[in-house]
């Protein structure tokens, strides 16, 4: 494996929002407008890649410590671990919420009780689940530049998604594109014809969830596409039709 | 807001699921047919219903006191997850039959970004003890309507003929879209003319 390929798998190959289905309540739910996928995306990057190298070093100390009273590796600490990991992202989340708070009041309160709520995200969550079982650290530099490259490439898949879905509900669900205002720039772009007729139905909630399905189902198809082209080499260009 | 205003509310006006697209996961993603679902809506609504009232407990007598808003999160986070492992911990003692549908635990389901929202959701809404306990419970009965709807649909579209693309989640997706279009029916000023003075 490349040094990189940990980090280009979480983009296209295993996105978790378009292609493994995970974390999908802040895709559908924060999609509305571009400026709130693009800080929910930063939200969750945050917390996945603290929490990530959080536990893996929090592991290597176990394992360090496992090895030192020659007991063997327990089972009965894994329990322990997982909740260790959940006060890492719980208090991740409270510090991402508080960085929030204090520089985008405006934004925090847009974001409401989805920015909490990365802390019980399925990709943080999942991730609990994938590195529980674990083989016994054998080297921490190495085990912290994989958990960085993958956690990475995962919360950057996930905000290519965010975006995606964002961009398609808000031009055609609102007819404009909400980005930060920069000079003289006011930070919302107006998207011709479509604001003035938009098709409010994508701004809903339920817009946000046919979006998703529909991403989903590029994604399967590009998926397959490239499949038949490439023989088994995972897609590297993006699902973004 | 009276106790019936609770209840259609959160169960439907402000359905957990539908309307404020949390607990999609375990919605669109979750395996096993309408008795899966009732046991998974079951162990949700328990452990929804016991975490507002761990959420008032909280926000009330420690967070409030003392004034550490900022620590809401880890501390509602980790008493849900408490929660939720003590009930797993009870129901693998007592009914072991009934704790593991479709070989996942049902706890392990229970605890999901709705369960969490909802905690925080009764917390900030400012209802007194009995009330937490009422919005958990109608959470809880939101969800399982949501639920056994989608598992409905996804059995009718099981023997459908779909486009090959989008068989499996991308159509639960998409059904859950529409349902959630079809409970924009369930209107705030509607339900107050049905129900005057809730």
């Amino acid at each position: 494996m490349t040094p990189s390929a940990g980090f280009t798998k979480g983009l296209f190959r295993d996105n978790p929002v378009a292609v493994t289905l995970i974390g999908l309540c802040p895709a559908a739910a924060v999609t509305g407008r571009v400026i709130d996928a693009l800080w929910m995306s930063v939200g969750l990057i945050f917390v996945l890649v603290l929490t990530r190298l959080s536990q893996t070093i929090l592991q290597a100390m176990l394992a360090l410590t496992e090895s030192a009273s020659q007991s063997s590796p327990s089972t009965e600490a894994r329990p322990f671990r997982w909740l260790g990991s959940l006060v890492f992202a719980s208090c991740f989340t409270a510090s991402f919420e508080l960085i929030l708070l204090a520089f985008v009041p405006d934004e925090s309160a847009s974001l409401g009780i989805y920015v909490p709520l990365i802390a019980v995200n399925c990709i943080v969550l999942e991730r609990f689940a994938a590195s529980g079982n674990r083989e016994p650290v054998r080297n921490i530099g190495r085990d912290i530049a994989k958990s960085l490259q993958e956690s990475g490439g995962l919360g950057v898949g996930f905000a290519i998604s965010l975006i995606a879905i964002s961009l398609v509900r808000e031009t055609l669900g609102s007819g404009t594109i909400t980005l930060f205002p920069i000079g003289s720039f006011a930070g919302t772009i107006e998207a011709g014809n479509v604001s003035l007729a938009p098709a409010r139905a994508l701004a809903y909630a339920g817009g946000g969830l046919l979006c998703l399905g529909y991403l989903a189902g590029a994604a399967r198809l590009l998926g397959r596409l490239k499949g038949r082209r490439l023989e088994g080499q995972g897609g590297t260009e993006a699902e973004r039709s | 807001m009276s106790l019936l205003g609770i209840i259609l509310t959160f169960s439907l006006v402000d359905n957990i699921v539908l309307t404020r697209l949390l607990g999609i996961c375990p919605c669109v993603g979750a395996p096993g047919g309408m008795r899966a679902a009732v046991g998974t809506s079951a162990a949700t609504a328990l452990l929804m219903s016991l975490s507002t009232l761990a959420a008032w407990v909280l926000e009330t007598f420690v967070l409030q006191p003392l004034d550490i808003d900022f620590l809401r999160t880890p501390a509602f986070v980790l008493s849900v997850a408490g929660i939720a492992g003590f009930l797993d911990w009870v129901a693998r003692r007592t009914v072991p039959q009934l704790l593991r549908l479709a070989g996942i635990p049902l706890a392990g389901i229970a605890f999901n970004c709705a369960t969490v929202g909802v905690a925080i959701i009764a917390a900030k809404g400012g209802f007194n003890a009995p009330q937490s306990l009422l919005v958990g419970l109608a959470a809880g009965a939101g969800f399982f309507i949501a639920l056994s709807l989608l598992t409905a649909i996804r059995e009718r579209l099981e023997v459908e003929k779909v486009p090959e693309w989008l068989r499996g989640l991308p159509l639960h997706l998409i059904s859950a879209g529409l349902l959630a279009y079809a409970f924009m029916a369930f209107d705030r000023a509607f339900l107050s003319r049905l129900f005057r003075g809730w």
